[in-house]
């Protein structure tokens, strides 16, 4: 009798515990929506920097106090599934908020390309320990492989974007295959030139439009539907933007989902051990020139995805979007928000796509502020706003086994 | 029967001759001695042996092959597993995450299941996880199991010791190449170590380990056989009571008499 009341109530216990998590979850998320949303809307500067100053209090504090931090990771590693819904769910109402203002839906959009591309090179930067300097080059032969078909062949841009796939897995592969003896600053200095050469080619070669670029790029179409119609959904007149932004927003999410599951893999593993130690690595049979030419390969697969996306939904591509400046930018991305770390790397992305965005009243001062947050973030967190942790395995367990 | 068998194998750096025409063998369930003075050519043996270094002339087989000239992760997955003199841990990753490398040679990694198949991929992992346990805890015991979560770099320089053996043994070897595993103990943990090797051989019969040392008790504690290098020859072959009797291997760890 007693064991059974005991019992009881450790079973009403746990249920508390789980709508706490729940909430937990529910009012963290909402809050960081919310911040976000009202960030993008906000003109006024002096609330801008407030609010930037108040959320960086707030993760100073989360950081400090281990226990708050404790409850925040207890509730979202055991609810990953209802977290990760919630989240999903908050986003999809993005295009209603942003309604009337499509610039801002147009900087979600830029979000999400960011996102996709900064996964990517965390494959090569964060796990593997490849310092890539011509991710922009990934980028950009997505974006100029679908454009070319559809702009000269009238391809749809649904087999662009697996034409440009390939063509960036098999780009990813050759600059692999070129640069596979280099490691550490030599690596990096070699995709340096590589970057550079890609730039200097689509801007004279005559087939790629030199600097002029290719204009007059098709919109996607679904049937007979085109992606530069205005959406209708319950009754709401939403700006052709939306469209893009849920087919980005799908994308993006299949991203994270393929970056998590091969950070969790053995590939994963493999990746990290030939950035700790290529000599270990071969001595524990693990072929390092074949892990080297994978993440190659896979990195640029993500920016071939992003490529086309772009290509399609500003409808005009130039040399200039390809620049070094861009892979610059992402491997800022990268570092800032946390070498391989997926939520880090997601943080980092969304936050340097932002913050510029939002500093454009200062006009040409706009890229040194941008200096000195990355500056003063490196200062504070040196190893980016969410540094890797350890692997766990308990974690993967799904409540069994150790 | 010989596990490991090298023919005349040299390798020079420029005029420099580290290894010098070295016949060598390996008898299969031995634990060998390699022993010399500084600079003798004991590591540059091992890196001929496990692919890092390419040999000049000779041939290395390893049972009936010849694997003299094949890439270091070819030779390490027909068998070979070694440990390093600087202690080359993935120092960023945790104790458990360098063991669970270890299990490379033996394992098959698709990419589709690591991409779709999550609950699939996570259950060999944790199936993996709960062997490396019982390694550890066979092989060192409870304490380094407490510590498997921390970062390598965080551990005691007798845990990265054992840590790296512990690797090479999670790959399942044929043939254990120890380089200096006593570097950086203290003697208990010297002792401690010596037993722990004699238990790797209690546990599998067959595995064949050879050890490079200048603590001469472990020498004399677990081999049954040494070889001595002075200058990258081959100078001795023997048991080590023979060894330390020996004048030629005297002189060498000595100097001549003048």
């Amino acid at each position: 009798m007693v064991n059974l009341n005991t019992n009881k109530t450790s079973i009403r216990r746990k249920r508390h515990k789980k709508i706490w998590h729940f909430l937990t979850i529910i009012i963290i998320e909402s809050f960081i929506f919310y911040f976000f949303i009202s960030f993008l809307a906000l003109k006024e500067v002096n609330y801008n920097i407030i609010l930037l100053i108040l959320a960086a209090i707030l993760f100073i504090i989360l950081g400090r106090y281990k226990n708050i931090y404790g409850t925040l990771v207890e509730s979202f590693s055991q609810h990953n599934i209802f977290s990760i819904v919630f989240i999903i769910l908050l986003l999809l109402t993005v295009p209603f908020l942003f309604r009337e203002n499509s610039y801002l839906l147009h900087i979600c959009i830029m979000c999400g390309l960011y996102l996709i591309m900064a996964l990517g090179l965390n494959i090569q930067l964060g796990s593997t320990g490849m310092v890539n300097f011509a991710f922009a080059a990934f980028f950009g032969v997505g974006a100029y492989t679908s454009a070319l078909l559809a702009v000269n062949f009238q391809l749809s841009f649904w087999i662009g974007i697996l034409a440009a796939i390939i063509m960036s897995a098999i780009f990813g592969l050759l600059i692999g295959l070129l640069t596979l003896k280099s490691t550490g600053f030599y690596y990096a200095l070699v995709t340096m030139a590589f970057q550079i050469i890609f730039h200097l080619l689509v801007n004279n070669l005559k087939f790629t439009g030199g600097s002029g670029g290719i204009s007059n790029i098709p919109f996607p179409k679904v049937g007979k539907y085109s992606f530069g119609s205005s959406l209708r959904i319950l009754g709401v007149d939403l700006p052709y933007q939306s469209n893009f932004y849920y087919l980005i927003l799908i994308i993006a999410l299949f991203s994270i989902y393929i970056a998590v599951g091969l950070y969790n893999s053995r590939n994963g593993l493999i990746w990290n051990a030939i950035r700790e130690d290529e000599i270990a690595a071969k001595c524990l049979g693990i072929n390092v020139a074949k892990g080297k030419l994978e993440a190659s390969a896979i990195g640029a697969v993500f920016g071939g995805i992003a490529g086309p996306i772009y290509a399609h939904y500003i409808s005009y591509i130039s040399p200039e979007s390809f620049k070094f400046d861009l892979s610059v930018v992402l491997i800022c991305m990268v570092i800032l928000g946390g070498l391989d770390n997926i939520l880090g790397v997601i943080l980092g992305a969304i936050l340097l796509t932002v913050i510029p965005e939002k500093f454009r009243v200062f006009a040409e001062y706009r890229m040194l502020f941008y200096g000195a947050i990355i500056i003063a973030v490196l200062i504070f967190r040196p190893e980016g706003f969410i540094p890797k942790r350890i692997r766990q395995y308990k974690s993967l367990a799904y409540g069994k086994g150790k | 029967m010989e596990i490991l068998r090298t023919e005349k194998i040299s390798i020079n750096f420029g005029g420099l001759v580290a290894v010098k025409e070295v016949d060598f063998s390996v008898k299969e369930g031995e634990i060998l001695g390699l022993i010399g003075p500084n600079g003798s050519g004991k590591t540059t043996f091992f890196n001929l042996i496990t692919g890092i270094y390419k040999p000049t002339k000779g041939n290395i087989f390893f049972g009936e092959e010849n694997i003299a000239g094949l890439s270091p992760h070819e030779i390490t997955k027909k068998g070979i597993a070694r440990t390093f003199q600087n202690t080359r841990l993935f120092w960023d990753l945790s104790a458990l995450d360098n063991v669970l490398l270890g299990m490379h040679r033996w394992q098959s990694i698709s990419w589709f299941n690591s991409m779709f198949r999550r609950n699939y991929t996570a259950q060999g992992l944790r199936k993996n996880v709960k062997e490396v346990f019982n390694l550890v805890n066979d092989f060192v015991g409870k304490e380094l199991v407490d510590r498997m979560y921390q970062k390598v770099r965080d551990l005691s320089q007798a845990d990265k010791k054992r840590v790296e053996i512990c690797r090479a043994l999670a790959s399942r070897p044929k043939l254990l190449l120890l380089d200096e595993p006593s570097a950086g103990m203290n003697p208990e943990e010297t002792v401690e170590l010596m037993e722990d090797i004699k238990k790797i051989k209690k546990k599998n019969a067959k595995i064949d380990v050879i050890i490079i040392e200048h603590d001469m008790r472990v020498i004399k504690g677990i081999t049954q056989n040494v070889v001595v290098f002075n200058y990258g020859e081959k100078i001795f072959e023997g048991t080590f009571e023979d060894a330390s009797a020996n004048k030629e291997v005297r002189e060498a760890y000595l100097g001549g008499e003048i």
